[in-house]
């Protein structure tokens, strides 16, 4: 056996060994990479999840109380039905899917089967929050679907104004020397107004009568405030539609010090790459342990 | 005798690749058995679900006034916690504030109060230099479980966990976590993933979603 070829069957296996090596080195850190990426970073996990929220209320002033039934769409069954609800209630929000869904009103007490008063659809997109309410007076009764915003400017409150006052046609809302709502006929649902936030002093001015009312507005809280009437005189309340913190803190949260990590030297790709290796060597072994027993039986051969 | 030295070097580089083939089975059994399996490996202390008056999460969102008093304490059966609740505000580089000690959980008191409308944030670490904190073991967390703060006045709010979540921390979703909502929720944050000794620090955080249960 001459020694360059010798030289050559030698090589081949580290050849073999030095890029499975090479690779084994690129694929590893790769593939730990990949699995330690988030499952999910979906800027919205409401959204993502596809969940929305919705609310029913009763703002009609001569309207006696009604049942209210949540359907989702295309099912007979009610999700939700609040009974009686009265003049002046807002319902609490409730969680939904995203997807169509039907809101009816039944006179209160009046069967399940029965024909609604009144009724219409609302689509529900994930992430976002509704106010379907019964508005305008009992003759012209009508339920209107408000879109509900969920984010404010930093450092802000949002405030808009439901006028459900008959009484008053027109009424002015103020907070503070602020004006929320300016001549609000009956029925209309204002813009949102951005208010710094503090606690302020609201009054409801109409033609005849007002109504006033403390009402602290934290940062990061969108309110809606409801104008009624009142038996005798007129009435405002504050909704807390939503709130977050008054302060964002930036980035993660430092909750960590690492004692129960995984240590540096303690990645499973050196051991990988080490277990990878020995075979590969004892495979090369292996293989020259047997050729030179066949070089052997040929020479012998020869001798003959 | 030249045959003879061939196969002596192909058995010594047999048995070289074998023994390297050895020590790295070993080295990986080891690595497997550091790291959070092996700190703790058996199951969480049990802890009974906390009784006692379940204040009303905010059905109707009547006048304002309707605050709820601020929590004192949190239990999570499902992973075993049972802590008081210290209070944390925004550390001096404006991040969030955490507890001083890896044994408590804290509550973020700009934030909203558990049971009131809005995200109430409670962090905890998941571990100290030496082994588990608070929050070791609320990756684990699974939709549906429970989560009970106490307030000061006595009553429990109750939470059912919506979604687990895990961001990197250079891309954590700040509005996401303490943006406006429209319903009583909570968020149980702590860290996770890769743990980056330079940094000295995890490069994850885990966050726990929950909405009060009605």
């Amino acid at each position: 056996m001459t020694l360059p070829a010798r030289a050559f069957r030698m090589a081949r296996p580290l050849a073999v060994l030095g890029l499975s090596l090479g690779l084994l080195c690129y694929a590893v850190p790769a593939a730990s990479a990949a699995s330690a990426a988030p499952a999910a970073s979906a800027h919205t996990v409401s959204a993502s999840k596809g969940i929305g929220w919705l609310r029913l209320a009763h703002l009609s002033p001569n309207t006696p109380p009604v049942d209210v039934y949540l359907y989702s769409f295309g099912n007979a069954h009610a999700m939700i039905v609040l009974k009686h609800v009265a003049y002046g209630t807002v319902s609490g929000y409730q969680s939904v899917k995203s997807g169509d869904y039907t809101v009816a009103m039944r006179s209160a007490g009046a069967p399940a089967r029965s024909k609604p008063v009144l009724s219409t659809s609302v689509d529900v997109a994930a992430g976002d929050a509704y106010t379907v309410a019964g508005m305008g007076p009992l003759s012209g009764l009508r339920l209107q679907v408000m879109r509900d915003r969920l984010t404010t400017p930093r450092g802000k409150a949002l405030v808009r104004v439901i006028q459900a006052s008959l009484q008053q046609h027109q009424v002015t809302v103020t907070a503070g020397k602020q004006v929320l709502a300016n001549k609000e006929a009956f029925a209309k649902v204002s813009s949102y107004q951005v208010v710094s936030p503090g606690t302020w002093n609201v009054r409801a001015a109409g033609a005849t009568e007002s109504a006033v009312a403390k009402v602290t507005l934290t940062a990061g809280s969108i309110h809606t405030f409801v104008v009624l009437d009142h038996p005798g005189h007129l009435w405002i309340t504050s909704l807390e539609d939503a709130a977050g913190s008054r302060v964002f803190p930036e980035g993660g949260a430092a909750t960590g010090f690492g004692g129960t990590a995984a240590q540096a030297g303690a990645s499973p790709a050196p051991w990988l790459v080490t277990i990878a290796a020995g075979l590969l060597l004892a495979l090369a072994g292996a293989a020259r342990l047997r050729r030179p027993r066949r070089t052997a039986l040929v020479a012998r051969g020869r001798v003959r | 005798m030249k045959i003879r030295s061939g196969r002596t070097a192909a058995a010594a580089i047999l048995a070289c690749g074998m023994l390297a083939a050895g020590a790295g089975v070993a080295g990986l059994i080891m690595v497997s058995h550091t790291g959070h399996g092996a700190v703790l490996a058996g199951p969480p202390v049990a802890i009974p679900a906390p009784a006692g008056r379940q204040a009303a999460p905010p059905e109707t969102a009547a006048m304002p006034g309707t605050a709820v008093a601020r929590p004192v304490s949190l239990v999570i059966p499902a992973i075993g916690v049972r802590t008081r609740l210290i209070r944390l505000g925004v550390a001096p580089g404006g991040g969030l504030q955490v507890p001083s000690t890896t044994a408590v959980a804290g509550w973020y008191t700009r934030g909203p109060r558990p049971g009131a409308i809005g995200p109430a944030i409670i962090a905890g670490h998941i571990d100290s230099y030496r082994g588990p904190g608070i929050f070791f073991r609320l990756h684990q967390m699974r939709p549906r479980e429970r989560v009970y703060v106490r307030r000061a006045d006595g009553t429990l709010a109750v939470f059912r966990v919506t979604w687990v979540r895990t961001y990197p921390k250079d891309h954590f979703p700040t509005a996401e976590v303490y943006g406006p909502v429209p319903d009583a929720q909570l968020r149980l944050i702590t860290c996770g993933g890769t743990f980056d000794p330079a940094l000295g620090s995890y490069l994850s955080n885990v966050v726990v979603y929950a909405v009060a249960v009605r």
